[in-house]
């Protein structure tokens, strides 16, 4: 069958060439939803700073604002925009609503999150 | 683009329908959390004091607390799907599945334990 995974595969998700746009979809899904899950895994980590105490939080919500660290949050809302929205046609078309139209809904929600993400852009970069 | 999402052979129906389930909720705890943390919390939480008034309102702890649960549980079945698609042995993924619930109840454990610690500091 076309467009299925498999193990020997998984090294042609980074592979540009000849693709279907279910199958882009289904690399974003899963490259986002991996790079959000190694995120939740930091932010964990970062919340411990709260139990140190204030010094410790507070230095290091300094660290947050520096523009390496900010670029890092920018990539984490763009994951998180695009996994959120291409999870709600994949919610949709799994209970049999828009199974039709799941190419356009892909198309206008990836238009939606490329607008969320530069209005993300400009608050976070501009906007101060 | 006519493939739906379904349940993959070592997943079954009742993981798939949970994860699919929980992705909504994520959604709609992400957004009550954005709301609450970025635009109606005075600053951001951009400070420990003020991240400590957040938490005086009781109200706060077992939302942040039930986000926490729903978010980890969406997480390692997601990780776990990723997994299938590697076609690993019946044998790694009981390993795994250990694994999963442990690594879960680790991290739920450890953000139940920072919500009382920072409750009890209010």
């Amino acid at each position: 069958m076309k467009n299925q995974p498999a193990p020997s595969k998984f090294m042609r998700w980074f592979d540009p060439r000849f693709r279907q746009m279910g199958t882009w979809a289904f690399i974003l899904n899963r490259v986002t939803g991996l790079g959000l899950a190694l995120y939740l895994l930091l932010h964990l980590f970062m919340l411990s700073k709260l139990v140190q105490g204030e010094t410790a939080y507070n230095d290091f919500i300094a660290l947050a604002k520096t523009p390496v660290i900010k670029v890092g949050e920018m990539f984490v809302i763009a994951a998180g925009i695009i996994h959120g929205l291409n999870g709600i046609r994949i919610g949709l078309t799994s209970f049999g609503i828009g199974t039709r139209y799941q190419k356009q809904m892909f198309i206008g929600l990836m238009v939606v999150s490329l607008i969320l993400i530069a209005g993300f852009a400009y608050v976070m970069f501009l906007g101060e | 683009m006519n493939n739906i999402s379904k349940p993959k052979a070592g997943e079954g129906t009742t993981l798939w329908l949970v994860k699919i389930i929980l992705g909504g909720l994520v959604i709609a705890f992400l957004v009550l959390h954005f709301i609450v943390n970025h635009l109606i919390a005075p600053g951001g939480l951009l400070n420990y004091q003020a991240v400590l008034d957040y938490y005086s309102n009781p109200i706060i702890p077992i939302i942040e607390g039930l986000f926490l649960i729903v978010v980890i549980a969406h997480c390692l079945l997601g990780v776990r799907s990723v997994i299938l698609d590697l076609n690993p042995s019946k044998r790694l993924l009981k390993i795994l599945d250990i694994v999963f619930v442990l690594g879960g109840s680790i991290a739920v454990g450890y953000g139940i334990w920072l919500l009382v610690i920072l409750t009890a500091r209010t």
